[in-house]
């Protein structure tokens, strides 16, 4: 980030570190830089472009007001945990309300279809959001945010090895209540 | 430094040895597929995993518009403070479109730079002689040949079978 200093009548343009500009330019970077790929996990736990941006807008707004304007350590990090996190409560609450509406209907809607590819895609996100939180959080980041393992390990500070243990069970748990509710 | 180096050393034994493992163990491993064949608990547990996979493959395809992350964007920008709000970072942000990675751009030349490759690999095969051994390796197993036909059942049939 470049600053303008006027020393002897003449204007000299000074770089300046962006934490210390104190104009939280950092945040516009984060967006441009981690925007797309939050865009696209936030499209695949919501499914809806609303909610999308109003989670987006969630996420750096928390980013903005972090500890009184200061800059994460890890940025990455601290904007993918948010954005799931938030994403996964929105979620929850949806999941929340469409059962409440199923439940006043009078008509009974089990055209459950094996190649309903939307029922399955909805009964995917409620199991995922019913997921224990670190294994939820492993789901999301590396199923539905194409993180490899590495890069979840380092957001979540755990191992890669840990990782997949997570993804493992949690794959193992989604099987078993995606049967049962099935049934 | 000396713990790093043995640290890097760890990491990279670790991986390779579950890269080679993962080919005996792994879900496509013959005796794997072979025990799923004919197990009825393992092939229902696989089968659930299955639907996991289908499920989240399904999620995974489905394109979102276009025009996503620049509303996304817009609206979070628009309730950033007033320096940000207005700079020029902002205002481009304001019209960004998503955009394919690096390598999902150079993927269309993955089959060009795979003929490119290969036919380096034979340049240098050659030029290393690996062909002229090749032909060397031939030349004396057919001699070889010759010989061993020569001293059972004598020269004018051996010079019928390998003619010079």
């Amino acid at each position: 980030m470049a600053g303008q200093v006027n020393i002897a009548g003449l204007t000299w343009d000074v770089s300046i570190p962006e934490v210390l500009s104190g104009t939280q330019r950092w945040v516009l970077s984060a967006m441009q830089k981690h925007g797309p790929e939050l865009v696209t996990m936030l499209w695949r736990i919501l499914a809806n472009e609303q909610d999308v941006c109003d989670a987006y807008q969630d996420t750096f707004l928390k980013l903005a007001h972090y500890q009184a304007g200061q800059k994460p350590q890890y940025v990455r990090a601290y904007v993918f945990r948010t954005a799931a996190n938030t994403a996964l409560s929105m979620l929850r609450h949806k999941i929340v309300e469409r059962n409440r509406v199923r439940m006043l209907q009078t008509q009974s809607t089990t055209t459950a279809n094996d190649l309903n590819s939307g029922l399955l895609q909805e009964k995917l996100r409620s199991c995922i959001s019913r997921l224990p939180h670190n294994l939820r959080e492993v789901v999301t980041l590396h199923d539905l945010a194409e993180l490899p393992y590495g890069q979840v390990g380092k957001i979540l500070d755990i191992t890669p090895a840990t990782a997949r243990v997570y993804r493992c069970k949690a794959v193992r748990l989604l099987a078993v209540w995606m049967n049962k509710s099935e049934n | 430094m000396k713990t790093q180096q043995k640290n890097r050393i760890c990491k990279d034994i670790k991986s390779r040895l579950y890269t080679a493992l993962s080919k005996h163990i792994g879900p496509d491993a013959g005796w794997i597929q072979r025990h799923i064949a004919s197990c009825p608990k393992c092939r229902n547990r696989l089968l659930l995993s299955s639907r996991v996979d289908v499920a989240l493959q399904l999620i995974r395809s489905q394109p979102h518009s276009l025009d996503l992350l620049m509303r996304a964007n817009c609206k979070t920008v628009s309730v950033l403070k007033h320096s940000l709000r207005y700079s020029s970072k902002a205002q481009k942000l304001k019209e960004a479109l998503p955009e394919p990675t690096i390598f999902e751009r150079l993927r269309k030349y993955r089959s060009a730079a795979a003929n490119v490759a290969a036919c380096v690999a034979i340049l240098l095969m050659m030029k290393a002689g690996m062909f002229s051994s090749t032909e060397k390796f031939q030349n004396d197993g057919k001699n070889a040949l010759r010989h061993y036909y020569a001293s059972r059942v004598g020269d004018e049939i051996a010079d019928e079978i390998f003619p010079a």
